[in-house]
């Protein structure tokens, strides 16, 4: 069956562009809360730590991933303090990591643990260098999961 | 997605698939490219580490903060950094005067680049925990005062902006640290200066700024100072004395270039 062209008119194409626009709008709103979320979830994590004299960086990163893709967030860490990174997903069914390698690629956390929600690892730099965190979703229902990741010195 | 570096999958990375980490992995096979941003460490970060290797004299590093903006939007955002650098000196400094003085100053010169509205409310709670001698919470608001400026300058599309207040910040946190360690040297107290990515990754922002903002004299004048900077804290963790005392001298000068009025 063919469908007759409609003939063009400016009020409905302002109108599907008003609609389009709304959509990419909340589109884009819903994507910003579940890192928000996930965000609160990390700093959620840190709470425990703050009381121990941690003292929680304001700056954050986040973003959604697929299971089983990492990412690498490249960190200056000074020899002499003590840090901990938590990792937070909105997501209640997904499982999460979080670990730290130095510039030579080894291992370099002394401490980590994972729950539903949350990722940790604590590290004490055994020199003052470049280290890469690396984050992953390990398992997830869906496609992508939102997560974002806080630290914190003392 | 906000402030994501390098993305790389199981196969090249060579993860296990097993929840314990490897213990070790091969770095050399990410692609160079994909690094595209480093964590940039609060001033705060380093002098908790001085102040645990020795007691600087915190009242001898402290300066006297810019409270004028400079020429351009450049160097405004520049000295801007410097000046949120000073406050956390000032922190360690235990000076409640001078941090008042620094939250004016941070008001002062969003208000030229046009983000004071996202500081207004940190610039009062630092000067208030200022008034309690509350240094905690002053260091907290500090860091959220950068935060914030660097959010709205990302919300009025001026990154750029957001990476020199962010460059300003560290150049006076380097210079203030090679000034301690220079006055009294420790092997230890010098490897905080190795710092080979972000030196690199400022390099980098630097190279790929907008022509107006590379193209000024200034901007310019960092660039190239960097790229001496570089090779002294690239190699190994071991700093020379007379490594700490050629980085202060390059930083020192930047400041100086920063903190004075363009032509």
């Amino acid at each position: 069956m063919k469908t007759l062209p409609r003939p063009f008119s400016l009020k409905t194409a302002f109108r599907n562009l008003a609609i389009v626009c709304l959509g990419v709008a909340l589109l884009s709103q819903t994507a910003r809360a579940t890192i928000d979320d996930a965000l609160s979830y990390a700093l959620q994590a840190a709470d425990p730590y703050v009381k121990e004299g941690f003292t929680v960086r304001e700056d954050y990163w986040g973003g959604d991933l697929p299971v089983k893709q990492q990412k690498a967030i490249v960190h200056q860490l000074f020899k002499g303090n003590e840090y901990w990174f938590w990792m937070g997903t909105d997501e209640k069914g997904a499982k999460i990591s979080v670990h730290v390698y130095d510039s030579n690629g080894n291992i370099a956390e002394v401490e980590k643990w994972q729950k539903p929600h949350f990722a940790a690892a604590r590290v004490i730099p055994k020199a003052t260098g470049t280290y890469y965190l690396i984050v992953e979703i390990e398992k997830a229902e869906h496609e992508r999961t939102h997560w974002a990741l806080s630290y914190g010195f003392r | 997605m906000k402030k994501i570096s390098l993305t790389f999958f199981l196969a090249t990375a060579g993860f296990a698939m097993a929840a314990e980490p490897p213990a070790h992995i091969d770095l050399g096979k990410f692609p160079a490219k994909t690094v595209d941003d480093v964590v940039v460490p609060v001033p705060s970060e380093v002098f908790s580490v001085l102040d645990k290797l020795q007691s600087p004299n915190w009242h001898e590093i402290l300066r006297t903060v810019k409270t004028n903006p400079g020429g351009q939007r450049s160097q405004t955002a520049l000295v801007l950094g410097t000046v949120i650098a000073e406050g956390f000196i000032a922190v360690e400094a235990k000076d409640s005067e001078e941090v008042k003085k620094i939250g004016r100053a941070v008001l002062n010169l969003a208000n030229a680049i046009h983000v004071e509205k996202s500081v207004r409310a940190r610039t009062t709670s630092i000067i208030e925990a200022a008034d309690k001698k509350d240094w905690p919470t002053v260091r907290v608001e500090l860091d959220r005062a950068l935060h914030d400026v660097k959010n709205a300058m990302t919300e009025l599309k001026d990154d750029q902006l957001a990476q020199l207040v962010s460059l300003g910040g560290w150049l006076r946190g380097t210079e203030a640290l090679t000034t301690i360690v220079g006055k009294n040297y420790t092997k230890d107290g010098a490897e905080l200066l190795h710092q080979p990515k972000l030196v690199e990754y400022f390099e980098r922002r630097l190279s790929e700024m907008d022509p107006r903002l590379k193209n000024s004299a200034l901007v310019s004048k960092v660039q190239k100072r960097l790229l001496e900077i570089r090779p002294l804290i690239s190699d190994s963790g071991d700093v020379s004395q007379k490594t700490v005392e050629r980085i202060r001298e390059i930083t020192a000068d930047l400041i100086q270039s920063i903190t004075t009025k363009e032509p």
